[in-house]
C-alpha cells in the first residue's frame, strides 16, 4: 500500500467512524421485497423420495427420447433435427428450459439466473460458431475466415473492476497496493499460462482445449490432474496472497471449488483454453446478453420444433424393452397423469446426480454416477434505484470485490445502450469452505433474511448505504450448481464411464460429463450424444 | 476582598464538570463555524460570487452572535437548562441548515431569507452559549483561567472546522450529512449535560423526548440526503441563477447577468446567449447550405432548440425530427417566453417533431433515409455517453441516413481534447464515412470542433448561407477546415463499445483542465 493509499484511506476510515456510516443505517433485509425463486425441487424431491408416482395410463412411441431440456439437451435436440432424425421428443421436468441458462425479466431488465457468458469460441469450434452466425452474435466473417462478431454482444466497455482498498480499481487483477514482488509473481503465472495455451501434447493435440475431451492424452499435461491447483502452485513456489486470491476466485467463479478442491488441470483449463479471435475480437473478449446464456438457450429452443419440447415432465423410470428400446415412466406434473414412452433410443441428458436415481437398473453405472460433486451456489438478483458517489472506476459489467467470500456481482443492464436509472446486479456466491454436501445441507437450511444478510454484508461493504437503494431482490439457491472438478477427476475412470452408451439405447449428453460447467462442454455434449444415436441408428 | 478569598478555592484543579462544560465550547464552536462554511457553501452554489456570499454571510453570522451576546443578560434563572435548551435548538436548526436550504433551492427569492434567518438564528443561538457557560463556570475557575481556557477551545473549535469541512467533510460526507452529523454532535453534549448535571436531572424526561425525535428526524434525513440532494454539488455558477430545475434526467440552471445568459446541465455549460450564435451556425449551416432542401432532417440532442432554429433558416427544409432525452428540456424551450425569444420559437414550428427519447434506442429503432443528421450530444466524459461515439453508433447512423446525405458531429475541442477530436474522426471513417473536419472559435469554448461526413463525397462548400448570419461565411468556412500544427491531426485508435478508448483519451486529455 502506498503511503498516498493509506493516508487516504486513514481519512475515509475516520469519517466513517466519525459518521457510523459503516453500521448505522442498515435497514433490515427481511424489509426488502422479493423471495426465493428457483429449480423446481419440488420435483426434484419427488424424484430422490422415489415417489409416489402416478400410475402409467398411456404409451406413446417415439424415435429419440431426450430427457433434460437444459443447453445439452437442446443442443441434441437441435442437432437431430439437422441430421434429419424424425420423432424426437424431449421432456423437462421443470417449468422452463435453459437449466444453468434459466434467466428473468422485471420491468428494469433481463437477468440471468445462471451462467451468464461465453468467451469467444476457438476458431476450431465450428458447430458454435455456425450456430453464433445462425443467430446473429457473428455477422460474418472476412476473407481470412475471422468471423466478426455483432458489437452490440461483444461485452461492452467497461468490463471489470475490482474493490480494493477502498478503491474500485481497473480490471479484476489486483493492482491497486499490490507490492512489486507480487506483481512479479502475477507476471511469471500469466508467461506459463501462455505457454500452456500453445502448448500441444505428444499427440499432436493440445494441451487444454474445449471441448474437454479433445485435449491432449500427454501424460506431461494430464498428470496435472492427480494434484489439487493449490498443490500445483505450491510446487510452482508461488504465495503472493493476491495472487492465489485471484486463482481461487476464478476456481470459484467457474467451477464453485477452492484452490485444495480443484484439480490443477482443471485450474490450469480455465486460462489456457481461452484461444478465441475475431476480426474485432480477440482471446480475452467475451459474448454477453443482459439475460445472459438464457439469449443462447432462447434461440437453441427457438430451433427446436416447439410441440416436440415439453416442460414438467418428470421421467422418473427407464428400463429396457425386451423387443428394443427403451421404456421411460413419466409423471406428467401438469396433469398429474402418468404414462410410458417408448424410445428406440434414449439420451439422459440430465446430470449424474439425476441419473443416479434412472439407472438403479444398471448397478456398476450409479457407482460413477455417484463420483460426480457438484457445488452449490446462491445467486442474487438485486434491484438497484441508483448508487452513491463511488470512488475509482465506474460501474462495469463485472465486479468484483477483493478478499470476500462471493465472486461480485455483474450489472445485468451493462449491455443497455440508453441510458439507465435503474440496475439490477446479479450476485453470484459458492460455497466451498466445506464439502459440497455439508454446504448444501447449510444452504437450504437458511432463510431469505439471513442469505440477504450475508449478500448485503458484502455489498454494503462495497457500496456503504446501498441497501436503502435497493427495491428488489430475488434469490435462487442451485443445491447443485456446477459439476466440481475435484482432484482426480477430470481423467479419472469415472467420468468417462458416466459417459458411455448402454447397450446401444441409452445414450448419455450432460454439460457434467466434461468434468467442468460451461455452455460450451453442454452444447459440444449434446452434438456428441446425436452423433452417437445417428451412428447406432 | 470575599472574590479573592473564594478564588483561592477555586484552584486550577478543573472539576469533571467544568472539563465538560469546556469541551462543550469546543465542539459548540465548531458546530457554530460549520453551519456558518455551509450556509456560505450553498450560497456560492446557488447565487453564484462565493466573495460576496462568504463575506456577507460571516459578518451576519457575527453579528447575530453579538446579538445573542446582549440577550444573554435577559437569561436568567436555571443557567443549565437554558445551555440545554441552546444547545438542542443550535442542533435542530443547523443540523437541518442543510437539508431545509437544499429542498428550497429551486425557489431563489426565498432561498435567500430562509438563509439568512438560518443565519441569524444560528448566530444569535451561539452568542448566547458562551455568555452563558461563563457563568455557569464562573464560580468553578479563576476569570483568568475561565475566559483563557473558553476562549482557547473557541478558537480551536474555529480552527479544526475550517480544515475538516474543506478536507474532509465536503468530499466524503457532502454538505447535507455533514450539516446533520454536527446537528447530531450538538445535541450529543445537550444530552451529556443532562445527565451529568443534577440541575437539570427534573427535565430529563423532557428533553429526552426531544432529542429522540430530533434523532429519528436527522436518522431520516441521513439516509435520503442523496435524495434531497438532487444536483451536483461541483456545480458553481457566477452569474444570478434565474431558472434552476431537477429533471429525472439532469439539472438545468439557467443564469443571467448583464450581457447574456446562460445554459448549464449538470453544471456543464451548453451554450451562453452572447456567442452560442456562433457554436450553431457552425454546428449547423456548413452541412445545411449543400441540401438547402433537405426533405427530411434529424437532430439528435440539442433540446435548447437553437440548432433547429438555425435549420429553420432555409425555407426549404422539409421535416425536422429533434429528439431529446429530457422533455423538461425541450418543454422548458417550448414555453419559457425569453427562452422561445432565444431560439425563436423553433421547436413550436409545424415543421418540427419532439421526440423525447434515448437518442440510442431512437436511432436503431429508425429507419431513415434522412438528408442532414445533426449530432449534438454531451461530451464523451464517461461511458454511457461514450456509446454514442462508437462504431456501433455511427453504422447506425449510416444506416439512416440517404445515400447523398450529410451528418455532422459536434466533436470537443480539438485544441484541449486534441486525440478525443480525432478519434471521433477516425472512429466515422472507420466505418465508411468520407470525413470533413472543421473548427471554430467559440468564446465561452475555445476552440470547437465538428466531423461534417458523407457517404460518398458528395459535399461541397458552394451551396448559399442564408441572410442575416452573423459568423459564417463561405470563405470563413474554407479557414476551418484548416488545423494549424497544435490542433493538426493526430493517430488514435478507433472508439468501439467494447473498447472505449475515447472516454480515456477525453479524461487524459481534458484532465489537466478540470482538476
Amino acid at each position: 500500500m502506498s503511503r498516498r493509499n493509506f493516508l487516504l484511506q486513514l481519512a475515509a476510515g475516520g469519517v466513517v467512524l466519525l459518521t457510523g456510516a459503516g453500521c448505522g443505517v442498515r435497514r433490515g433485509a427481511g424489509n426488502i421485497p422479493g423471495t426465493i425463486v428457483g429449480a423446481n425441487s419440488k420435483t426434484g424431491h419427488l424424484l430422490r423420495n422415489g415417489g409416489p408416482y402416478p400410475e402409467p395410463h398411456h404409451t406413446v412411441e417415439v424415435n429419440v427420447l431426450i430427457v433434460g431440456g437444459g443447453i445439452s439437451g437442446l443442443s441434441a435436440k437441435r442437432w437431430l433435427q439437422q441430421e434429419g432424425v424424425k420423432d424426437v421428443l424431449l421432456l423437462e421436468m421443470d417449468d422452463h428450459f435453459g437449466g444453468n441458462a434459466t434467466y428473468g425479466q422485471n420491468p428494469v431488465s433481463k437477468y440471468p439466473w445462471g451462467a451468464h457468458y461465453i468467451p469467444v469460441p476457438d476458431l476450431r469450434n465450428r458447430e458454435i460458431l455456425d450456430f453464433l452466425h445462425q443467430i446473429g452474435t457473428i455477422t460474418g466473417f472476412d476473407t481470412a475466415g475471422l468471423p466478426i462478431y455483432n458489437e452490440y454482444h461483444l461485452c461492452h466497455d467497461p468490463e471489470e473492476r475490482l474493490f480494493i482498498d477502498g478503491i474500485w480499481q481497473d480490471g479484476i487483477v489486483p493492482e491497486n497496493g499490490v507490492p512489486a514482488a507480487d506483481k512479479e509473481q502475477f507476471r511469471r503465472f500469466s508467461a506459463e499460462v501462455a505457454a500452456f495455451k500453445a502448448a500441444v501434447g505428444s499427440d499432436g493435440r493440445d494441451a487444454f482445449a474445449i471441448p474437454v475431451d479433445t485435449s491432449s492424452a500427454d501424460a506431461v499435461y494430464r498428470d496435472l490432474d492427480r494434484i489439487s491447483f493449490r498443490q500445483y502452485l505450491t510446487q510452482k513456489g508461488y504465495t503472493s496472497r493476491y495472487l492465489l486470491w485471484y486463482l481461487e476466485y476464478g476456481c470459484k467463479d467457474d467451477f464453485g471449488t477452492n484452490l485444495d478442491g480443484t484439480s490443477a488441470w482443471a485450474g490450469i483449463h480455465y486460462f489456457a483454453c481461452r484461444k478465441g479471435r475475431g476480426v474485432n475480437a480477440n482471446s480475452s473478449s467475451v459474448l454477453t446478453w443482459p439475460e445472459g446464456n438464457g439469449f443462447l438457450m432462447e434461440h437453441l429452443k427457438s430451433q427446436c420444433v416447439a410441440n416436440e419440447i415439453k416442460l414438467r415432465q418428470l421421467v422418473y423410470r427407464i428400463e429396457p424393452v425386451d423387443g428394443g428400446g427403451m421404456n421411460a415412466y413419466v409423471a406428467d406434473m401438469v396433469t398429474g397423469k402418468g404414462f410410458i414412452v417408448h424410445a428406440q433410443k434414449l439420451l439422459l441428458a440430465t446430470p449424474q446426480m439425476v441419473n443416479k436415481h434412472l439407472l438403479k437398473g444398471y448397478g456398476e453405472r450409479t457407482a460413477a454416477c455417484a463420483a460426480f460433486a457438484y457445488a452449490p451456489w446462491l445467486i442474487a438478483n438485486i434491484t438497484v434505484n441508483g448508487f452513491e458517489k463511488q470512488h475509482g472506476m465506474p460501474l462495469c459489467w463485472d465486479n468484483v470485490f477483493y478478499g470476500k467470500p462471493s465472486v461480485g456481482y455483474v450489472n445485468a443492464n451493462h449491455q443497455d445502450l440508453g441510458r439507465v436509472s435503474k440496475n439490477v446486479l446479479t450476485f453470484y456466491k459458492s460455497y466451498t469452505d466445506h464439502d459440497p454436501a455439508t454446504e448444501r445441507n447449510r444452504l437450504y437450511a437458511k432463510t431469505r433474511s439471513e442469505l440477504l444478510d450475508e449478500i448485503l454484508d458484502e455489498l454494503d461493504f462495497v457500496h456503504p448505504g446501498i441497501t436503502a437503494q435497493i427495491e428488489h431482490a430475488d434469490l435462487w439457491l442451485w443445491g447443485h450448481g456446477m459439476v466440481a472438478p475435484k482432484v482426480g477427476f477430470m481423467w479419472g475412470a469415472d467420468r468417462t464411464a458416466a459417459a458411455q452408451p448402454i447397450d446401444n439405447r441409452v445414450f448419455f449428453g450432460h454439460s457434467d460429463l466434461s468434468g467442468i460447467s460451461i455452455f460450451e462442454e453442454a452444447f459440444y455434449r449434446g452434438i456428441h450424444a446425436a452423433q452417437q444415436i445417428v451412428t447406432a441408428s | 476582598m470575599p472574590k479573592k478569598d473564594l478564588a483561592a478555592d477555586k484552584s486550577n484543579h478543573l472539576k469533571p464538570s467544568g472539563v465538560l462544560l469546556l469541551l462543550s465550547v469546543f465542539v459548540v464552536a465548531t458546530c457554530g463555524l460549520i453551519y456558518e462554511l455551509i450556509a456560505g457553501t450553498l450560497a456560492s452554489y446557488l447565487l453564484g460570487d462565493s466573495i460576496l456570499q462568504f463575506s456577507t454571510i460571516i459578518g451576519t453570522y457575527l453579528f447575530f452572535m453579538g446579538v445573542g451576546s446582549w440577550l444573554s443578560k435577559y437569561v436568567d434563572g436555571n443557567l443549565i437548562k437554558w445551555f440545554v435548551s441552546v444547545e438542542i435548538l443550535v442542533g435542530l436548526v443547523g443540523g437541518c441548515s442543510a437539508p431545509l436550504l437544499f429542498a428550497i433551492f429551486e425557489q431563489v427569492a426565498s432561498f435567500r431569507i430562509v438563509l439568512y434567518a438560518i443565519v441569524g438564528i444560528t448566530g444569535v443561538l451561539v452568542g448566547l452559549e458562551i455568555p452563558l457557560l461563563m457563568r455557569v463556570l464562573k464560580n468553578n475557575y479563576v476569570f483568568k483561567d475561565l475566559v483563557s481556557g473558553i476562549f482557547t477551545f473557541d478558537y480551536v473549535g474555529g480552527l479544526l472546522a475550517s480544515f475538516l469541512f474543506p478536507l474532509l467533510l465536503v468530499p466524503y460526507l457532502g454538505l447535507i450529512r455533514t450539516s446533520l452529523l454536527f446537528g447530531f454532535l450538538n445535541l450529543a453534549v445537550a444530552w451529556v449535560v443532562l445527565y451529568r448535571f443534577h440541575e437539570v436531572r427534573t427535565y430529563r424526561r423532557a428533553y429526552n423526548t426531544i432529542i429522540g425525535g430530533a434523532l429519528l428526524v436527522f436518522a431520516a434525513l441521513f439516509v435520503y440526503a442523496e435524495k434531497i440532494m438532487t444536483f451536483s454539488e461541483t456545480a458553481t455558477y457566477q452569474d444570478k441563477v434565474i431558472y434552476s430545475k431537477s429533471t429525472p434526467y439532469q439539472r438545468i440552471v439557467l443564469t443571467k447577468n448583464s450581457r447574456e445568459v446562460r445554459l448549464y446541465l449538470n453544471g456543464n455549460l451548453q451554450f451562453s446567449s452572447n456567442d452560442e450564435y456562433r457554436y450553431h451556425e457552425a454546428l449547423i449551416h456548413p452541412a445545411m447550405q449543400n441540401m438547402p432542401n433537405a426533405d427530411r432532417v434529424l437532430v439528435l440532442g440539442g433540446g435548447d432548440g437553437l440548432a433547429v432554429r438555425e435549420i429553420l433558416k432555409y425555407p426549404g427544409v422539409g421535416a425536422v425530427t429533434l429528439v431529446d432525452l429530457d422533455p423538461g428540456m425541450t418543454k422548458m424551450f417550448q414555453e419559457d417566453p425569453m427562452l422561445v425569444k432565444l431560439n425563436n420559437r423553433s421547436l413550436l414550428s409545424t415543421k418540427v417533431k419532439v421526440v423525447n427519447d434515448d437518442a440510442y434506442a431512437f436511432v436503431r429503432r429508425d429507419s431513415g433515409k434522412y438528408r442532414v443528421i445533426i449530432v449534438d450530444f454531451p461530451d464523451p466524459s464517461n461511458y454511457s455517453v461514450g456509446k454514442l461515439y462508437t462504431t456501433a453508433f455511427y453504422n447506425e447512423i449510416y444506416r439512416i441516413l440517404s445515400d447523398s446525405g450529410v451528418v455532422v458531429v459536434q466533436s470537443t475541442s480539438p485544441y484541449i481534447g486534441r486525440r478525443s477530436f480525432w478519434c471521433i474522426d477516425h472512429t466515422m471513417a472507420n466505418v465508411g464515412f468520407h470525413t470533413i473536419p472543421y473548427h471554430a472559435y467559440v468564446p465561452s469554448f475555445g476552440e470547437w470542433g465538428f466531423v461534417l461526413a458523407t457517404k460518398n463525397y458528395c459535399w461541397k462548400n458552394e451551396g448559399s448561407f442564408p441572410a442575416g448570419l452573423r459568423f459564417l461565411n463561405t470563405d470563413n468556412l474554407r479557414e476551418m477546415m484548416f488545423f494549424p500544427p497544435d490542433m493538426a491531426e493526430v493517430p488514435t485508435d478507433v472508439n468501439k463499445l467494447n473498447n472505449q478508448v475515447l472516454v480515456r483519451y477525453f479524461e487524459s486529455d481534458w484532465g489537466p483542465y478540470t482538476h
